[in-house]
């Protein structure tokens, strides 16, 4: 094990790696534990998001299935209702629309709904995001969609380190976890992963709670609230930033569903400036959330907001079209300029 | 430093069975230099002609050089990165 004498991690994991060796642990602590998707078995996840997997624990346990989510999907819920922990895959979030029944209205909703008499513990997870022109229905984030309808959680890791904490967390949740990652942090060679989410990770597990965000930058002169990939981004922007003597702090909600108010409340009363980045689309989704949240809480710790998210359009193929309506790390420095 | 105290990180045991090509790049590194490394340790991934490969450790010991580095390019034969035996 890569570890020098005083416990320090040495090993560092992209993210895919990571999620990866969270499933194979719970896999071989609980034979209930499977997954399934579409090219997860000897293709290792397009994204590979089960590359090894199926080498390790076979075709029962890690299964392809055919193209037809709502069938999938359907079955991963009879069998979380059997006692069984399946994740079950989207292999690209914009896929949800053929078997949103099964999302909604049954993964969500049974346990509510039979009072009690059924639990649901299953993931499921879901590649989302864009910046790399594979147009409207392939580079959607979703966000704002799964956040916004009761009964389940959502988690969105930014890092390796966080991927397996929150993954091991999920698998080990009793009630339905959609667990979306974005495909430009899994670290995959035909797809580079900035630097950001490529981190040490402890060999031993470990969980991160739901409902935790985290600072990954403290700062003085304003609030970036964010998520996944713009978690990079935002990190970005605050280097070129503080050079202009603009100190700025990153939060990194990690979880949009249970949402940590807490920890942005106590930041924007420290900054008094509020800028909250999205990769999905601006209108009715995470800005206005988390503004709202903000206005009612803390209307007078606040002078300044701004909202830096995708533009209300299907997002265009070309480059130079995809580019201009997805926000990019110098929108969130002037996003920040403009609350100063 | 003497190449004869370090044991070599070849790649050519790693190259995929199909391969045509004879270059690829290492897409990632998982340890630094300097890092302590156990036989059989994940140190990178390479990728030849968009198929990957996990290159391991083929000592205990310290990473003391990467030779290539991340999106680095390699042929047959090279040699990744050096351990120093512990």
């Amino acid at each position: 094990m890569a570890q020098t004498q005083e416990g320090v991690v040495e090993r560092e994991l992209t993210m895919s790696r990571a999620m990866v060796e969270a499933i194979a642990d719970e896999m071989r602590e609980d034979e209930e534990v499977f997954y399934m998707g579409e090219d997860v078995a000897d293709y290792g996840g397009i994204f590979d998001s089960t590359a090894g997997l199926r080498e390790e624990f076979g075709y029962d346990r890690i299964m392809d299935v055919p193209i037809s989510e709502t069938a999938y999907l359907g079955a991963a819920v009879g069998a979380a209702q059997a006692g069984m922990r399946p994740i079950a895959e989207l292999m690209f979030v914009d896929f949800f629309g053929v078997a949103m029944d099964q999302i909604y209205n049954q993964m969500a909703k049974n346990t509510y709904m039979s009072g009690g008499n059924v639990n649901v513990p299953m993931v499921l997870t879901a590649a989302v995001g864009g910046y790399y022109n594979d147009a409207a229905q392939h580079s959607q984030t979703l966000y704002g969609t799964f956040a916004h309808l009761p009964g389940m959680k959502v988690v969105v890791p930014s890092t390796a380190y966080d991927a397996k904490g929150l993954m091991h967390n999920a698998i080990r949740d009793d009630d339905p976890v959609v667990y979306m990652f974005h495909k430009r942090l899994m670290g995959i060679g035909w797809m580079p992963a900035p630097d950001g989410p490529k981190t040490p990770v402890p060999e031993t597990d470990y969980t991160i709670p739901f409902g935790s965000a985290d600072v990954k930058r403290e700062g003085a002169d304003v609030t970036i609230v964010t998520l996944g990939l713009h978690v990079h981004r935002a990190l970005e922007a605050a280097e070129s930033l503080a050079e202009d003597g603009v100190d700025a702090e990153v939060i990194d909600l990690r979880t949009l569903v249970p949402l940590d108010d807490e920890t942005i409340l106590e930041s924007v009363a420290k900054t008094g400036r509020l800028v909250v980045v999205d990769e999905d689309y601006r209108s009715f989704g995470v800005t206005g959330e988390i503004v709202a949240r903000v206005a009612e809480s803390s209307l007078a710790d606040l002078e300044a907001v701004e909202r830096v998210a995708a533009a209300d359009v299907p997002i265009p193929y070309a480059r130079s079209l995809e580019n201009e309506m997805l926000p990019a790390t110098e929108d969130i420095a002037s996003a920040v300029r403009e609350t100063q | 430093m003497s190449d004869t105290d370090t044991v070599a990180v070849e790649v050519d045991q790693y190259w995929p069975e199909d391969a045509d090509e004879d270059e690829g790049i290492v897409s990632t590194w998982f340890v630094t230099e300097g890092a302590a490394v156990d036989d059989g340790d994940l140190l990178c991934e390479i990728q030849v002609e968009k198929v990957d490969a996990d290159v391991l450790a083929p000592t205990a010991g310290t990473l003391a050089e990467i030779l290539v580095d991340e999106d680095g390019e390699f042929a047959r034969g090279d040699v990744l990165a050096r351990i120093e035996p512990a």
